[in-house]
C-alpha cells in the first residue's frame, strides 16, 4: 500500500547519502557540513518522538549530552576504541530514556518542561565540580587520543543514513501506523488493539537513541567539549524549529527544515546569532498561526503525497 | 458449542470519588445473543460498558469472558481477546484514509485474521475507503466505529447509542447490519435510548437505575415494571 | 544556629517574591489553559524596565512599576486578540500555544540582546532603602522586605479581585468551566483578556524587584525563570493562583538551605522539584487540577 512511500524514501536516503558523501569533496568546511548532517539528524531524531508521539521533548539535548559523554567516559576509563564508544554513548542516552520513561504518563506541556527540567538535571550532575573525578566536572572533556576528524564524520553520515532509515521505515511500516493512530486518538488505538505503552516507548527510545548516537560521535569529533556546549538548550530549540518548520510527521520535512534553517544560521548567525533568534522566534509564531504542519503541508495542500 | 455463558458480569462497583456509578451490576450474555441495555441517564450505562471493554477498571467485581476474569485489562489486550465497543461519540483516526483506519484494527487488534477492504465492504465503506476519516458525516462515522471493531473479529461486540443522530432510512439498515452480525456469530451488548431501534433487534434487555440492575426481560415487560417507570419518570 | 534562621527567615522573604514570579503564569493558565513559555522574558522585561527608569532618569526602580503595567496594558491587549482566538480553533491548542509562546519569547529575548546587550547589569540595593531590617534576629536588605511586602499586596489584591468582585467572580467561573461560563453568559473573552494582560503586569512586577532579589540581571535569564515559575506553580496548584503562595515558599526555603548547606548543588533544586511533584502528585500541593495523558 505504501509502496511510493517506501520508493520517495529511497529518495531522500540517496539524497543524502550523495549530498553529504560528495559535497566534502570539493567544499572545504567540514565543520559546517558535520553540523548541517548532526542537525538533519537530530531532527530526524526529534521528528521520531514528535511527530509519532505528539510529545514535544524540550529536554532533547539531554540525550545528546548523555551520548557525548558515555562516549568520553567509554574513551578514558574503559579504554574502548571510538566507534564501540560511540555507540556505548548511544546505549547512555538509551538508558536515560529509559529512566525518563514515566514523564510520558503527563500530557503534552507538562511533558515538555518536565523533558526540558531533566535535562538540565543531567547538565547540573554532569557539570558538578564534585563530580570532577568522574565526568572532569565543568572543566570539559578532551579526547584528543581518538581524534579523527575524516573517520568521524563517515560515522555521522552512517548514522545520519540509519536516523533516517528508521523513519522512512516508520511512516511505511505497520509500527508508523500504530504510531500515527495513537497520535490521532489514543483511546480508539487501544480498543483497536495497540499497545499505547509499548508504541510510545518504542519511539521514544528510538528518538533518544539516534541525539545520543550524534552526540557520541560528536564528541568524538570535536574530541574537547565543555558540559555546556552539549547540554545546551540552544541544541534543543534548533532540532524543534528546524522540524516545526520543515513539517513534523513527515520524513522530508527535517531534512528540509534543518538544511534550510541551519544553512541559514551559518550565514548569519554564528557570528550574531540574536538576529537568528529573532527570525526563527517570528518563523514559529508566523507558523503556529498560518502553518502548523510546516512547509511539507504546502506540498500536501497541492495534492503531492509527502512521505 | 459450550454450555457456558460468553459473558459473565458480576458485583461490578465503579467509583468516581465518592460516587458510585455502578453499584453492583451483574448479568451474563449467550455466545450470539443479543442484549439491550437501557436505562435514564447518568444510570451508568456508558460506565459498564467502558469497565467491560477494558477503559475503566472496576473497584469490585468480576468480569468472566470465554472463562476468563478480564477485569482491569487493557483495552488492547481485551481487544485481541475478542471483545470490542463503539464510541457514543465516534472516535475516528481523523487524518488517516477510512481503509488506514480500519487496517490499523484489523492488524493489531485481529491478529491480520480479516481483510480491511472486506470489512469495508460488510459495512458498506467500499466506496469511501480512500477519504480522510474526518471527512465522513456523522453516520458515516459510526459506521466506521464499527468496521474498526468489526476488523478485531470479536466475539462481543458493545455498541454504545450508535442509533443517535440516525434518520429512520440508516436507523433501519443499522438494525440490519447488527442482525446480520448476530448470524455471524457475534454477541452484541447495545446500549439505546431509542426503543423503537432496541425492539427490531432484540428481545431482551437489562434496565439499569443508579448503577444498579433494576430489571431484566423484554421491553414490553419492561414498561410495566413499576421500577422500571419510576426510573425513567422520577429521575 | 545563625544560618539555619537566615536561610528560614531568608526563605519566606525569597519565597514570598517568587510567589510573585509565578502567579502570573498560573492565573494565565487558570483562566485560559495556557502555558506562557515567553512568562520569564516578560519578567526579564520588567527587570530592564527597572534597570532603565533608575540609569536613563535617575528615578526609583518603583517607578517602573506604572510604566511597565502601561507598556503591557498597551502591548497585551491587542496580542490577545491576535493571537488566542486563532490558537483556540487549532487542532491542539494547549500544544500550539505552548510553541507560539515559546517562539515569542524567542523573539523578546533577541529584541533584548539586540537592544541592550549581553551583560548582566545590576541595580544597587540602596535604591530600596539603605542599612538593614532585622527580622527575629537576622538581618535583612531592606529591598528583601519591600519585594516580599510587594508580592504579599500583589497577592492579596488578586484575592479580593477574584473572591470580592464581579469581575473576579466571573474569573473563577471561567477558570472552573470555560463551556459553562459561556453558557451562563459570561463574555469570556474578555474574562480571559483581563487575566492575559494581568498575568503580564505581574510578571513585570516581579521583574522589577529582580534585580534586588536575584543580584544580577541579563537578557538571557527568562528560561530559568520560567522553569522555576512552572515549578513553583505546580508545587502550589497549577490552575490555583492563591496556591503559588505555598509553591513559592517551599521553593524559597528549599533554595535557601540548599545554599546555605550544599551550594554546589543548589543549581539543580527547581528542575529536581519539579520533576519530582510532576511524577508523584502532579496535581500540586494543593491538589486541584490533574493532568492525564
Amino acid at each position: 500500500m505504501r509502496r511510493p512511500g517506501v520508493l520517495q524514501g529511497g529518495a531522500v536516503l540517496a539524497l543524502l547519502a550523495l549530498g553529504f558523501g560528495l559535497v566534502p569533496l570539493f567544499y572545504g568546511n567540514q565543520s559546517l557540513l558535520f553540523s548541517m548532517m548532526a542537525y538533519v539528524a537530530l531532527a530526524q531524531g526529534l521528528n521520531v518522538a514528535y511527530g509519532f508521539t505528539g510529545y514535544l521533548p524540550f529536554g532533547y539535548v539531554g540525550f545528546f549530552g548523555a551520548g557525548a559523554y558515555g562516549t568520553a567516559l567509554a574513551i578514558t576509563f574503559l579504554h574502548w576504541p571510538a566507534v564501540p564508544a560511540v555507540l556505548g554513548g548511544g546505549v547512555l542516552a538509551l538508558i536515560f530514556g529509559v529512566v525518563l520513561a514515566p514523564l510520558l504518563r503527563l500530557s503534552g506541556a507538562y511533558f515538555a518542561i518536565a523533558n526540558l527540567a531533566a535535562s538540565q538535571v543531567l547538565y547540573y550532575v554532569v557539570a558538578n565540580p564534585n563530580l570532577t573525578s568522574v565526568t572532569q566536572g565543568p572543566y570539559g572533556i578532551k579526547l584528543t587520543s581518538v581524534f579523527a576528524p575524516n573517520l568521524s564524520y563517515a560515522v555521522l553520515w552512517v548514522i545520519l543514513l540509519l536516523a533516517t532509515g528508521a523513519a522512512v521505515y516508520l511512516r511505511t511500516s505497520r509500527l508508523g501506523l500504530a504510531l500515527r493512530a495513537i497520535n490521532q486518538d489514543p483511546v480508539s488505538a487501544e480498543m483497536a488493539g495497540v499497545n499505547l505503552v509499548r508504541g510510545r516507548m518504542v519511539a521514544w527510545l528510538l528518538s533518544a537513541l539516534v541525539a545520543g548516537l550524534v552526540g557520541g560521535v560528536y564528541g568524538w569529533h570535536v574530541s574537547v567539549f565543555y558540559p555546556q556546549s552539549v547540554f545546551t538548550l540552544r541544541i534543543s530549540i534548533f532540532a524543534i524549529v528546524f522540524v516545526l518548520f520543515g513539517g513534523a510527521g513527515t520524513v522530508i520535512g527535517p531534512v528540509v527544515g534543518a538544511v534550510l534553517l541551519y544553512g541559514l544560521y551559518d550565514v548569519i548567525g554564528i557570528s550574531t546569532p540574536e538576529y537568528f533568534q529573532l527570525i526563527y522566534g517570528a518563523l514559529i509564531v508566523g507558523l503556529v498561526l498560518f502553518l502548523p504542519e510546516g512547509l511539507a503541508s504546502l506540498a500536501r495542500r497541492r495534492g503531492w503525497d509527502v512521505l | 458449542m459450550s454450555s457456558e455463558p460468553l459473558l459473565t458480569v458480576e458485583g461490578v462497583v465503579k467509583r468516581f470519588g465518592g460516587m458510585r456509578a455502578l453499584d453492583g451490576v451483574g448479568f451474563t450474555l449467550e455466545p450470539g445473543e443479543i442484549l439491550g441495555l437501557v436505562g435514564p441517564n447518568g444510570s451508568g450505562k456508558t460506565t459498564l460498558i467502558n469497565v467491560i471493554s477494558g477503559v475503566y477498571r472496576p473497584e469490585a467485581g468480576s468480569v468472566h469472558f470465554r472463562g476468563r476474569n478480564v477485569a482491569g485489562m487493557p483495552a488492547h489486550r481485551l481487544a485481541r481477546l475478542g471483545i470490542n465497543r463503539t464510541f457514543q461519540v465516534p472516535r475516528p483516526f481523523k487524518e488517516m484514509t477510512v481503509r488506514d483506519n480500519v487496517r490499523v484494527a484489523a492488524v493489531f487488534g485481529g491478529g491480520d485474521r480479516l481483510d480491511p477492504d472486506a470489512v469495508l465492504e460488510r459495512t458498506g465503506l467500499a466506496a469511501l475507503a480512500a477519504r480522510e476519516a474526518g471527512t465522513l458525516n456523522t453516520s458515516q462515522q459510526k459506521q466506521l466505529d464499527l468496521a474498526r471493531a468489526l476488523a478485531t473479529d470479536p466475539r462481543l461486540l458493545l455498541v454504545d447509542e450508535i442509533g443517535a443522530g440516525l434518520n429512520p432510512e440508516e436507523l433501519g439498515a443499522m438494525a440490519d447490519r447488527l442482525l446480520k452480525l448476530q448470524e455471524e456469530g457475534i454477541a452484541l451488548l447495545v446500549v439505546e435510548h431509542l426503543l423503537d431501534f432496541l425492539n427490531r433487534i432484540t428481545p431482551r434487555v437489562i434496565v439499569l437505575s443508579a448503577g444498579r440492575g433494576i430489571f431484566e426481560g423484554s421491553l414490553s415487560d419492561a414498561a410495566q415494571d413499576p421500577q422500571v417507570v419510576e426510573a425513567f419518570i422520577g429521575g | 544556629m545563625g544560618l539555619l534562621e537566615y536561610a528560614l527567615i531568608g526563605g519566606v522573604l525569597y519565597g514570598l517574591f517568587f510567589a510573585l514570579v509565578g502567579v502570573g503564569l498560573n492565573l494565565i493558565f487558570g483562566v485560559m489553559r495556557m502555558i506562557n513559555l515567553a512568562h520569564g522574558d516578560l519578567i526579564m522585561l520588567g527587570a530592564f524596565g527597572a534597570y532603565w527608569v533608575f540609569h536613563l532618569w535617575g528615578l526609583s526602580p518603583l517607578f517602573g512599576i506604572p510604566l511597565e503595567v502601561v507598556g503591557f496594558i498597551v502591548v497585551g491587549m491587542p496580542l490577545y486578540y491576535l493571537v488566542v482566538p486563532r490558537l483556540l480553533h487549532t487542532r491542539d491548542p494547549e500544544m500550539l500555544s505552548f510553541i507560539l509562546f515559546f517562539g515569542l519569547s524567542q523573539v523578546i529575548e533577541a529584541s533584548a540582546v539586540l537592544g541592550f546587550g549581553n551583560n548582566q547589569r545590576s541595580v544597587p540595593t540602596s535604591t530600596l532603602g539603605r542599612g538593614a531590617v532585622n527580622i527575629l534576629g537576622q538581618s535583612f536588605p531592606p529591598a528583601w522586605v519591600v519585594a516580599a511586602g510587594v508580592s504579599v499586596a500583589a497577592i492579596l489584591a488578586l484575592y479580593a479581585y477574584l473572591y470580592h468582585s464581579r469581575f473576579g467572580y466571573a474569573t473563577r467561573a471561567v477558570m472552573a468551566s470555560r463551556e459553562e461560563a459561556l453558557t451562563a453568559g459570561i463574555n469570556v473573552h474578555r474574562i480571559s483578556a483581563v487575566a492575559f494582560v494581568a498575568g503580564f503586569c505581574l510578571a513585570g512586577l516581579a521583574g522589577v524587584f529582580a534585580p534586588y532579589m536575584l543580584g544580577a540581571i541579563d537578557p538571557n535569564m527568562g528560561v530559568d525563570l520560567t522553569t522555576v515559575s512552572f515549578a513553583i506553580v505546580v508545587i502550589g496548584s497549577l490552575g490555583d493562583p492563591l496556591g503559588t503562595v505555598i509553591g513559592g515558599l517551599v521553593y524559597g526555603i528549599a533554595i535557601m538551605l540548599m545554599q546555605t548547606y550544599l551550594p554546589s548543588w543548589s543549581n539543580l533544586l527547581p528542575y529536581f522539584l519539579l520533576i519530582v511533584i510532576v511524577l508523584i502528585k502532579p496535581s500540586g500541593l494543593l491538589g486541584r487540577t490533574v493532568r492525564h495523558a
